[in-house]
């Protein structure tokens, strides 16, 4: 060791001092990593200061976004302590959400910029009896209603029938498997065990089946003005029905807001209310094109291989570029399973997509569905285990699916004519 | 066997194989040698973690053990497996002559154990191995599972033998594409390094390293122009830049039609090189001049 005992003593105080602000700052750092921090840094020595910053954060950091904390909480600690003090003084107040809510990390820079003004949550619902009494005819009125033309009571009631309503989708069979006598592959293994018993002899050749896997899913909510009730509707009803999906939720209106921690939240309330504090540019206009541009930049990773479904929640008005639109869904398509576009306008009867972007959407969607009404809701699930029961470019089984206007692929064209 | 020096010394041994490591990363593999953890490298494809294994196996003197992971890989391809064909055979061979409890006890034998590299890493007879667990964040959720379980006690129990224990500990790799993010539990049993794409100067290295043949001149124009091309404002036009891989090829390229100096046209000709996807090329074209200028030192 190249320190004296006297300057060891100090060396594992700031450490420890270093580690808690990390650990203030939203780096999970727990005693066991402090010990280690201090064992690599003995090892390492500090004569070098780049080496020994390089030898924590190899200990203390485990994810790429948390290296820009360390990088300046480790400038500021061990350069100037007052600075660093200063520093977690402003997190202060971060500080105690985090105690309140773990999963929200506090950053550094957010602790040096200003405040930002939080958008106002929405008012606590009271809690509503359903009726017992209704009468049938009401409760059937409230299925068929269209969320826009409800009162705002009526609403809240719609709204929290929909959360219950599960959303039973398609599973894919995975690359897992388990014992079951429908798979081809042969089970080996309960074949030795039977074949042991009967001294080599196997009288019943046991299979394994693939496992059934829910397809991921990509969900791309649109949040501009004309869409706000389906909007809410819909983060409530989809947080509820596929909690066990692995599911990736994006909100865009100008810009593209990522919900996934908001997801995360058990309680539909508590993910409005911080989906309602992230989005920033609420009942704005929309450009569809741009936070597809900013999804593939920024957030490929949602995209799993090619199986995930996208489900565009959209009323298709949107005020872009329609060539950046398309080159953008083009992408969307070549790289998931598939794109649906849900769209709250075919409550119109007699509705078609003229407004560029809706004429975009539907060339390149690879169906439309109706979303206005609870009994659309809940048969939504029939609706895309049918669109995906099909592969793309062939010939769906139902007649209800809606063909796209023109279509370059000549089968799809073909088939479109004969329906529409 | 344990690496004795210093940080200095690896990097050194390091680049004696070929591989030019930063600072950063030596540290890094120093610490996951000293303190016997094992060692998680995230970052884009394409900037030389499973070369580091293989660079790091060559300076050890340790055999290379690579097991890539894909989704729903199972214990069966990554652990053992027993040949049930073989097991079979001797059975139906031995069931007149031996009792069946004894058949048992013969067909569960070392020798019809298939050993997959979890397995073989641990009983790679001295120095040791080093594992290389490619491309961990496409396998699923259950297997991380049993992979912690591997990595806290490097042993394996097989119920038919018993318990196997490493004799040397393996030197771990885990690489990340960072497609998802990993088991909290995984990431504390490891170190964490992030590698970035390398700067001018190491690329440089690497280039003249890789490409002998290259001029000084032309392996300058090389690592700028990839250099450039990986930074802002020009990496936002491209959806996937190159790798050091991608520019190790350009330059091997770039030699074999005898290039002196980079000009629009071999660039342009050369693009496909560089990137891989129609969009990306078509974005480059436009660009190349700008790319090309000269260093406003």
């Amino acid at each position: 060791m190249q320190l004296g005992d006297a300057r060891t003593g100090k060396m594992a105080d700031n450490m420890v001092g270093f580690c808690r602000a990390l650990r203030r700052a939203g780096v999970p750092v727990d005693s066991a990593r402090m010990a280690l921090a201090i064992e690599a840094a003995m090892c390492v020595g500090v004569s070098r200061k780049d080496d020994f910053a390089a030898a924590l954060e190899a200990v203390l950091i485990s994810r790429q976004q948390d290296r820009e904390v360390f990088a300046q909480l480790f400038a500021s600690f061990f350069k100037n302590p007052e600075l660093a003090q200063k520093l977690l003084s402003q997190m202060l107040p971060k500080a105690q959400e985090a105690a309140k809510a773990p999963k929200q990390k506090a950053r550094v820079q957010e602790a040096l910029t200003a405040v930002r003004t939080a958008q106002q949550a929405p008012k606590k619902e009271e809690e509503l009896q359903l009726d017992a009494a209704m009468s049938a005819s009401a409760s059937v009125r409230l299925r068929h209603a269209d969320f826009q033309n409800l009162s705002a009571s009526e609403f809240r009631l719609v709204e929290r029938l929909a959360r219950d309503m599960a959303l039973p989708l398609p599973q894919v069979p995975g690359r897992r498997t388990h014992a079951g006598e429908l798979g081809k592959r042969m089970d080996w293994q309960r074949a030795m065990r039977d074949a042991t018993r009967m001294g080599g002899e196997l009288l019943h050749i046991p299979h394994r089946m693939r496992r059934p896997q829910p397809l991921p899913l990509l969900i791309l909510v649109d949040i501009s003005g004309s869409m706000e009730r389906y909007a809410r509707l819909m983060l409530a009803f989809l947080h509820q029905a596929t909690r066990r999906v692995p599911r990736a939720v994006f909100a865009f209106g100008t810009e593209l807001t990522d919900l996934r921690m908001a997801f995360r939240l058990r309680d539909a309330d508590d993910m409005l209310d911080a989906a309602n504090q992230s989005i920033q540019d609420f009942a704005g206009g929309t450009r569809l094109g741009a936070a597809l541009t900013t999804l593939r930049t920024a957030h490929r990773r949602c995209l799993v291989g090619r199986r995930t479904v996208v489900l565009l929640i959209s009323d298709g008005l949107d005020t872009g570029e329609p060539q950046v639109l398309a080159d953008e869904l083009a992408w969307l398509k070549r790289h998931s399973r598939s794109l649906l576009w849900l769209n709250p306008l075919l409550r119109f009867e007699g509705y078609a997509p003229l407004a560029t972007g809706a004429k975009v959407l539907h060339q390149h969607a690879d169906g439309m569905l109706a979303i206005h009404n609870l009994s659309e809701l809940e048969q939504l699930a029939q609706a895309i285990a049918q669109l995906l029961g099909t592969r793309r470019g062939q010939m769906p089984l139902s007649s209800s699916w809606r063909a796209p206007a023109s279509s370059s692929q000549d089968r799809r064209a073909s088939t479109a004519m004969s329906h529409s | 066997m344990t690496f004795e020096g210093s940080v200095d010394d690896l990097i050194h041994a390091l680049a004696s194989v070929g591989y030019q490591a930063e600072r950063r990363l030596a540290t890094a593999v120093f610490l996951s040698l000293r303190l016997q953890r094992p060692l998680l490298l995230e970052g884009e494809p394409g900037v030389g973690k499973t070369e580091l294994a293989k660079a790091l196996s060559k300076v050890l003197q340790r055999q290379l053990i690579r097991l890539q992971c894909y989704d729903g890989m199972e214990q069966r391809e990554a652990l053992y497996e027993w040949n049930h064909a073989a097991q079979l055979l001797h059975m139906r061979a031995a069931q007149d002559r031996v009792a069946s409890d004894q058949i048992e006890r013969e067909v569960y034998q070392d020798k019809y154990l298939i050993r997959r590299p979890l397995l073989q890493a641990l009983q790679t007879p001295a120095p040791g191995a080093v594992l290389l667990i490619d491309e961990v964040d496409r396998a699923d959720e259950p297997f991380e599972a049993f992979l912690l379980e591997y990595l806290g006690e490097y042993q394996v129990s097989i119920p038919e033998l018993g318990t196997i224990q490493a004799d040397t500990t393996p030197v771990t790799l885990l690489t990340s594409n960072r497609t998802r993010d990993l088991n909290d539990a995984v990431k504390r049993r490891c170190l964490y390094h992030w590698m970035d794409y390398p700067e001018r100067e190491r690329e440089l290295a690497i280039v003249r390293a890789q490409v002998p043949q290259a001029s000084q001149q032309l392996a300058e124009q090389v690592a700028t122009f990839v250099g450039r091309l990986r930074s802002q404002p020009f990496a936002n036009a491209f959806q996937r830049g190159p790798g050091i891989a991608e520019s190790v090829e350009w330059a091997k390229a770039l030699v074999s039609l005898d290039t002196l100096q980079l000009d629009p046209e071999v660039v342009q000709d050369t693009a496909g090189i560089l990137f891989k996807q129609r969009e990306d090329v078509a974005a480059l074209l436009p660009l190349v001049d700008e790319l090309l200028a000269p260093d406003a030192a």
